[in-house]
């Protein structure tokens, strides 16, 4: 027979102590939503372990009573993946200890709560950093970038989180201990590692996590190009990557976004005039980046740019970066509520993807903020609305539809970094075939037979018939 | 394809508890996107760990105090909002410009017309709404400081030791040494904001204020009947009794006919320049209150707007922790360094964290005891790291809780006001008044 709430939260107050759980509804309010407010669900209890022994005894106790959980860092997450829908939530945020630093193999173990700047901030007096950087790397977790396979501007040519962790020791959701990858080199067999980064917190839970460290680049320049108007600052976009550049980063914002930023605590000396602003960066070696600053400017402008800025100092180069990193954020000035879109089209399908995006806001009215990718062409249309008019938050549900489908049309796929989470389900099936969704469910099944760990998220209810049994804490 | 937007149906119904001061400053609630940037920002949740005490989830649980989804009587929320040092880090990491500050304390003054205060904040509020209560507070605290008893108890565990670590940080770690300012009054007017703690626990800064500022230029002129400005009580949520004291600084200063009000106690300063919104809904003083808001100025501020003019040499190592009011409510961060910088062959080791709260915040420190420590524990490690022998901070509450912990911690470490430091740069050699 199940255990009671009541026992339940006994035997993980033994684990882990009185004050590591929270049981009520007042006190699990916060923890009915993440980076995306819209969704609320709220689990039936909150435990947050502060060691890996505790960690392991919780998720071993789960296992013993069958019991679903959702692995939650920081709930910055965009797709609602961390959401526990009456069920534990099995928060991981305590867990912040950098346990390693290899410096001459540029490696560090750290525990799944390590807030993202802070490996880099850490590893700072080295001359190394953790290059996956996530807009919201000031305040997430590895172990949540870990989950979602986490981009971020500079993984245009760094790679995203996949590329830089080289082995995870992971409990899987029935208790056992595995580790996935190696720290010395390639391992022999199937790559469990690439499985498992990416898999949204439904194949288990990472307890700790290797990842490479980058030597910071000997030089770095940073630009900013104003464009008049949007298809410029698209079309130059292509026509940087087509002159044989691969910038560190390549990022677009719009006007709307430009002037919610403008107005915030990180204004950053955007033109707010502008129809869009390219924010690019290179970097690699002293020999000969000046000259690569002088072909893109020169492309800019060629095609269109009013002028094109070079950041004087690491101090101005900060500022461009912060405006950008923190734009999400600033969006809470145009309107009460906001949703954010996240797809990757073909680069070169940007002009006509962004034209679409704009005919669609306007047939609706609606205002969309794009702030994105523009290197790898992973767009993220903002619609700020008021949520307490039905009408708008109609044409916003229409719309996001209609920016998806538009995306899809031209060749693209229906995330680039945020996860499929509870955001993004209906959207699989625009992609793939039920043969391919089943083979998910399989995959997923060598992980977690039980389909206890995040449950109902990623793969389509229908496709694996699962959470509906493990919902038993509602 | 069915639903992909969020359902908001809950951002769509009635106010639960309409006509309260939360409810009124319900829309700065709707710009929070849930981005979860103020977590790292926050000193509680970083001491903690539980979004209940970040930013975001305070927001989380106004929100639902609004919309009903819990009571107004609901200890965790009284937990929660009490948990809540009132420093503002997270303003300084919003990018949405979410006004916390204002939020927090119409959310205090909301909850407190369910639940009085602790006793202890009660006894403490009141009798800073009491001038010669006050008076007499302060008179008994000099008197146990004159008579040494501080250097007794405060090794006394708890909160009684620690209160009278506090008193012992407020001994001055340099002596005074009067000069007569050189300044020749150009730069117009200005009142200082003597104030209550200030005055009572450390009237040679007072001075040291007045005198700086004269040897930049600045024209002193005494305003008579100032007191406390109100913060504690607006913090805690005794909006009444915050009202009570402004409107009483605001005619004191109007009286002094000064062009500009100098305060050299960030939280005072922060309090004094948000006057206006305090006393927006009162029409007798709404003006009033705008205009002497826009005349208030940190001691630091009008130093900088100077030069300041360099003083002597002063060999000493110090270093510097920013006041919360200073840093993240009046967005004041380098004009304190700049300050420093005006002192001959003083050397300044930058601090880590240094806009991080240092957990005193009032009354915290006292009523929330726990929290408050957590908080304090990193900022004395850091502050032990620099090596330094002085560390510089411009806001009473911040001497006593950062001095306070140094003492009980057995540091050597000292606290002062940067503006003893170059009061006493001054005083070893008065600059001239030609520039």
């Amino acid at each position: 027979m199940a255990m009671t709430r009541d026992a339940l939260v006994q035997a993980l107050a033994a684990i882990v102590g009185v004050r590591q759980v929270l049981q009520r509804p007042s006190e699990l309010l916060v923890y009915a939503s993440d980076g995306l407010p819209g969704y609320r669900k709220q689990p039936s209890l909150a435990v947050f372990p502060r060691s890996r022994d505790e960690v392991v005894a919780v998720v071993r106790l789960l296992a013993r009573e069958r019991m679903a959980f959702v692995p939650r860092g920081a709930g910055t997450g965009l797709s609602g993946g961390a959401l526990a829908d009456g069920v534990v939530l099995l928060g991981l945020n305590r867990l912040t200890r950098v346990l390693s630093i290899d410096a001459e193999n540029r490696l560090a173990v750290v525990e799944p709560g390590v807030v993202n700047v802070h490996l880099t901030r850490a590893v700072a007096p080295l001359g190394l950093h953790y290059a996956p950087d996530p807009s919201s790397q000031a305040a997430c977790t590895i172990g949540g970038n870990v989950a979602e396979n986490a981009g971020g501007p500079h993984c245009l040519k760094y790679g995203v989180t996949l590329n830089h962790v080289v082995a995870l020791t992971v409990i899987l959701p029935d208790g056992e201990i595995v580790t996935l990858g190696s720290s010395d080199g390639e391992v022999d067999g199937y790559d469990l590692l690439g499985a498992f980064v990416g898999s949204e917190g439904c194949f288990g839970v990472a307890l700790d996590a290797t990842v490479r460290l980058t030597r910071n680049p000997q030089a770095v320049r940073t630009l900013l190009a104003d464009f008049t108007s949007l298809d410029a600052a698209a079309c130059a976009t292509s026509a940087i990557i087509a002159a044989g550049i691969v910038p560190a980063a390549l990022e677009m914002m719009d006007q709307p976004t430009i002037r919610a930023v403008e107005a915030s605590i990180y204004a950053a000396g955007y033109p707010v005039d502008a129809a869009a602003v390219l924010l690019i960066e290179i970097d690699g070696l002293q020999a000969g980046i000046d000259e690569d600053v002088v072909r893109l400017q020169a492309i800019c402008l060629e095609g269109g740019a009013r002028e094109v800025r070079v950041a004087r100092d690491e101090q101005e180069r900060t500022r461009l970066w912060q405006g950008r990193k923190k734009a999400f954020g600033a969006m809470g000035r145009v309107s009460s509520h906001l949703v954010v879109q996240d797809a990757v089209i073909p680069r070169t399908r940007l002009p006509d993807v962004l034209r679409s995006i704009a005919a669609i806001g306007e047939r609706e009215g609606l205002t969309v903020c794009n702030v994105f990718h523009a290197g790898d062409g992973n767009l993220h249309p903002n619609i700020p609305y008021n949520a307490n008019d039905p009408d708008e938050s109609a044409r916003v549900h229409r719309a996001m539809q209609a920016i998806m489908q538009t995306c899809v049309d031209a060749g693209g796929s229906v995330t680039g970094e945020h996860g499929i989470g509870l955001d993004k389900l209906d959207y699989m099936s625009l992609i793939f075939s039920p043969e391919s969704l089943d083979a998910m469910c399989r995959l997923r099944a060598v992980f977690d037979p039980d389909q206890r760990a995040n449950p109902g998220k990623v793969v389509p209810i229908h496709a694996c018939r699962e959470w509906s049994q493990t919902a038993v804490l509602r | 394809m069915s639903s992909t937007l969020p359902s908001s149906s809950a951002s769509a119904r009635a106010c639960a508890i309409p006509g309260t001061p939360l409810a009124q400053a319900m829309p700065g609630l709707d710009s929070c996107v849930h981005c979860g940037f103020c977590l790292q920002a926050c000193p509680t949740y970083l001491a903690l760990h539980d979004e209940n005490d970040s930013p975001r989830g305070r927001l989380v649980l106004m929100r639902a105090l609004v919309e009903g989804d819990v009571s107004l009587d609901d200890p965790d929320v009284h937990a929660h909002i009490d948990r809540c040092l009132g420093c503002r880090g997270c303003e300084t990491a919003c990018p949405s410009g979410v006004p916390y500050g204002q939020l927090l304390e119409a959310t205090r003054a909301t909850l407190a017309m369910r639940r009085p205060l602790p006793l202890i904040a009660r006894l403490i509020l009141g009798t800073f709404a009491r001038p010669w209560a006050l008076g007499a507070a302060l008179a008994l605290a000099r008197l146990a400081r004159a008579l040494g008893l501080p250097r007794l108890l405060a090794a006394l565990p708890g909160r009684l030791g620690f209160a009278f670590a506090m008193l012992r940080a407020t001994e001055r770690p340099l002596g005074e040494a009067p000069y007569t300012p050189t300044g020749d009054g150009s730069r117009g007017t200005v009142a200082v904001l003597h104030g209550c703690v200030m005055q009572g626990l450390f009237a040679a800064t007072n001075r040291a204020t007045e005198r700086v500022l004269g040897v930049n230029d600045y024209r002193l002129v005494v305003a008579t009947d100032e007191g406390c400005c109100g913060a504690l009580h607006a913090h805690a949520g005794d909006v009444d009794a915050a009202r009570r004291l402004a409107r009483r600084n605001i005619a004191a200063f109007e009286q002094s006919g000064a062009d500009l009000v100098a305060v050299n106690a960030s939280g005072c300063g922060a309090m004094m320049k948000e006057y206006g919104h305090l006393l927006h809904d009162d029409p007798a003083w709404s003006a009033r209150a705008a205009a002497l808001a826009a005349r208030v100025r940190d001691v630091s501020e009008l130093l900088v707007a100077a030069g300041p003019r360099r003083g002597g040499p002063l060999a000493l190592h110090v270093t510097y922790d920013a006041p919360c009011h200073l840093v993240h409510a009046q967005r004041i961060a380098t004009a304190p360094l700049a300050v420093l910088s005006a002192i001959p062959e003083l050397r300044l080791t930058p601090l880590a964290d240094a806009d991080q709260c240092c957990g005193g915040a009032g009354i915290y420190n006292l009523v929330e005891a726990e929290t408050s420590d957590a908080v304090l524990t990193p900022k004395l490690a850091r502050i032990s790291e620099t090596g330094a022998a002085l560390v510089a901070t411009g806001n009473p509450g911040c001497l006593m809780q950062v001095g306070g912990g140094l003492l009980r911690a057995g540091s050597t470490t000292r606290v002062l006001h940067p503006v003893d430091l170059l009061d006493a740069s001054y005083a070893a050699r008065v600059p001239n008044a030609d520039p």
